[in-house]
């Protein structure tokens, strides 16, 4: 099992370039790229856990709706999601569906963040599987 | 000239035309010269987003993009396309994230030479009374959802009814701040959540309340009128409508994925998710990306009436020695529905501004009887270390670009470049050199927004002034800015 995401340039926002083994692992790698974006290379004693599920029509609205549901909790809960205990992903012809405990802190007002992200964009969003490899570009707003 | 196997074709001097192939419904026009295509369109997606626009059902004329041109999703920042009303498409893709991002502009009757040495004690006081930053929340109570509703209904005029706002300040206000049509049942209840504590907030990124001096008038008869003078501080305001605009993107992108498919539009990109305008859907996205708008212009509003405060503490004025008056509010992410000349006949369309701003001429009827004989004020920030313009609408953009014009400066660098470009170097010692304050939640914001980071506003109203869409009246510097 194994996952990588790599920030790419663009000029306006955050573009980065998700990888992974499974679609579990190419949705836990776009997780971390969130964290890193808004709050940066932080190590989080992270002591609260949180079920999630959730479905879409597709895979990669799955993914969109999976790290915009992160930003929703960030933003109105102040519930930081600081990484993924589990993952599960199940896609058939019905639909995508998502099933993850994640692990994270309630924020107190004074830590910082860094970054505002807007939403997580559909653009150019296309997951390709090869040679057992799952990756995508994906676009954050900010 | 063909950029990134893209065909641009002459019109005119700052006018470039790619033709209709493939699947393309209209040709695409781009507002733009030469030299800044060679200096900045060659890497850019920008161009390949003109011509996914022109694939939208019902889009009319031409796919346009105004010479701030540069990469977004959906549509290419500074993208600005038509579509009717009888098979056309309504797209949040034309709209943007921050529904009804915008600019407003209050002047006021304080000379600069008379408070230059008050600028520090100005910006600092600012600082405090408008929330910056991450989720900025607080600066008056957290609204209730009855509350919230009325804003999203009513606009500013909730300001208004607040004793957060004058009359004036709804007459200067593009549409009176108010969109009729909005309708709060077709808003999530994440949206509501997400705005409850926001309004008045100015958020992250580009977003900045700015206090500038009048340097150059260009027009002076269109300045009086205006209201402008040499040397004169007005005070800018840019920002939208926070985590309430994303989240109806956000809901509203969702439905209208599926009502693609539904309708059986084949889009070249997700982004430019979207429904017939006579849909449901379309109808639901409308009215709820309109009450998204009021929330926005509600925002500017209230940050504006929190500056005018601050302003009368500091100076120890009363309201009408102060004389401040908002010159006019503009949006530039928004889509409506507007009266246009389409070949002979004047027709109703959904005008979508991604990045462009409304420049109604004079004589218009959407626009405040004081501006009728002028046209409408047209507001460009540029960016933090340089200046900003104050331009005119006219009737050469009613006749070729749906009455809009650009909206901005465009990122030159991406922000992790400006990163690496400002290492080393202290840029708030750089701007207080130039008389620029800057207080800001944080040094990064500071160091991503940084001059350099943006293309020369100048070459940008340059273009439109050239081409007759809008023409220059004033510049305008910064000498105080509060950034998130």
């Amino acid at each position: 099992m194994s996952r990588t995401y790599e920030f790419v340039d663009h000029t306006a926002d955050i573009a980065v370039e998700l990888s992974g083994s499974s679609l579990n692992e190419l949705f836990a790698a776009g997780a971390e790229a969130w964290l890193v974006s808004i709050a940066g290379e932080i190590k989080i004693e992270d002591d609260d856990l949180l079920e999630l599920e959730l479905s879409a029509s597709s895979k990669e609205e799955l993914l969109v709706t999976f790290l915009n549901e992160l930003n929703y909790l960030l933003i109105t809960k102040k519930w930081l999601c600081s990484s993924i205990q589990s993952i599960k992903i199940f896609d058939d012809a019905d639909g995508c569906e998502l099933s993850a405990e994640l692990k994270g802190i309630k924020l107190k007002d004074n830590l910082q963040l860094k970054q505002e992200i807007k939403s997580v964009t559909y653009h150019q969003l296309e997951i390709i599987e090869k040679d057992s490899n799952y990756s995508t570009l994906v676009v954050f707003d900010i | 000239m063909n950029v990134g196997g893209i065909e641009l074709i002459k019109v005119r001097e700052n006018l470039w035309e790619i033709p209709a192939i493939g699947q393309m419904r209209v040709p695409g026009r781009i507002y733009i010269s030469q030299d800044m295509i060679e200096k900045g369109m060659k890497d850019d997606e920008a161009l390949k987003q003109v011509v996914n626009v022109a694939h939208l059902p019902g889009i009319e004329k031409y796919s346009l993009a105004m010479p701030d041109i540069h990469w977004g999703y959906g549509f290419p920042i500074g993208g600005v396309a038509a579509t009717n009303l009888d098979d056309g498409v309504i797209s949040p893709g034309g709209v943007g994230y921050d529904i009804n991002c915008g600019v407003r502009l209050a002047t006021t009757n304080i000379e600069y030479e008379h408070i230059k040495n008050r600028i520090d004690d100005l910006v600092s006081k600012l600082f405090q009374a408008v929330p910056t930053g991450v989720g900025a929340s607080g600066a008056i109570k957290k609204l209730s959802t009855n509350d919230l509703k009325k804003v999203l209904t009513k606009g500013s005029v909730w300001a208004l009814e607040n004793d957060l706002g004058t009359p004036s300040d709804i007459e200067f206000t593009e549409e009176s701040g108010t969109l009729k049509n909005a309708d709060t049942e077709v808003v999530s209840k994440r949206a509501f959540e997400r705005g409850a504590d926001q309004v008045g907030t100015l958020g992250s990124g580009n977003h900045f309340l700015e206090i500038d001096v009048v340097e150059e008038i260009f027009d002076a008869k269109v300045a009086e009128v205006f209201g402008l003078f040499h040397g004169q501080i007005v005070i800018q305001i840019h920002t939208g409508s926070r985590g309430l605009g994303y989240q109806v993107c956000d809901d509203y992108l969702k439905v209208l994925l599926q009502a693609s498919n539904k309708y059986g539009f084949k889009l070249p990109d997700k982004q430019l998710a979207c429904a017939p305008i006579k849909s449901q859907e379309g109808q639901d996205y409308l009215a709820a990306m309109q009450a998204a708008a009021n929330f926005a212009w509600n925002n500017r509003q209230v940050i504006m009436h929190l500056a005018k405060k601050v302003f009368q503490d500091t100076f120890a004025m009363t309201e009408s020695e102060l004389g401040f008056k908002l010159l006019y509010d503009v949006c530039h992410n928004i889509a409506k529905i507007e009266k246009h000349k389409i070949g002979k006949e004047e027709k109703e369309v959904c005008v979508h501004r991604k990045g462009a701003t409304r420049a109604f001429p004079p004589g218009s009827k959407m626009i405040p009887a004081k501006y009728q004989g002028v046209g409408q004020p047209v507001l460009i920030p540029g960016d933090m270390g340089r200046y900003s313009y104050i331009l005119v609408g006219t009737e050469k953009a009613m006749e070729e670009t749906f009455g809009s014009s650009c909206h901005g400066a465009g990122r030159n660098l991406s922000r992790t470049k400006a990163l690496k470009s400002a290492k080393g170097r202290d840029l708030v010692g750089e701007l207080k050199k130039k008389g620029i304050v800057i207080q800001a939640k944080g040094y990064k914001t500071i160091a991503e927004e940084m001059s350099d980071a943006y293309k020369d506003v100048s070459e940008v109203v340059d273009v439109m002034h050239k081409e007759g869409i809008t023409r220059k009246v004033a510049k305008i510097r910064p000498v105080g800015v509060i950034k998130g």
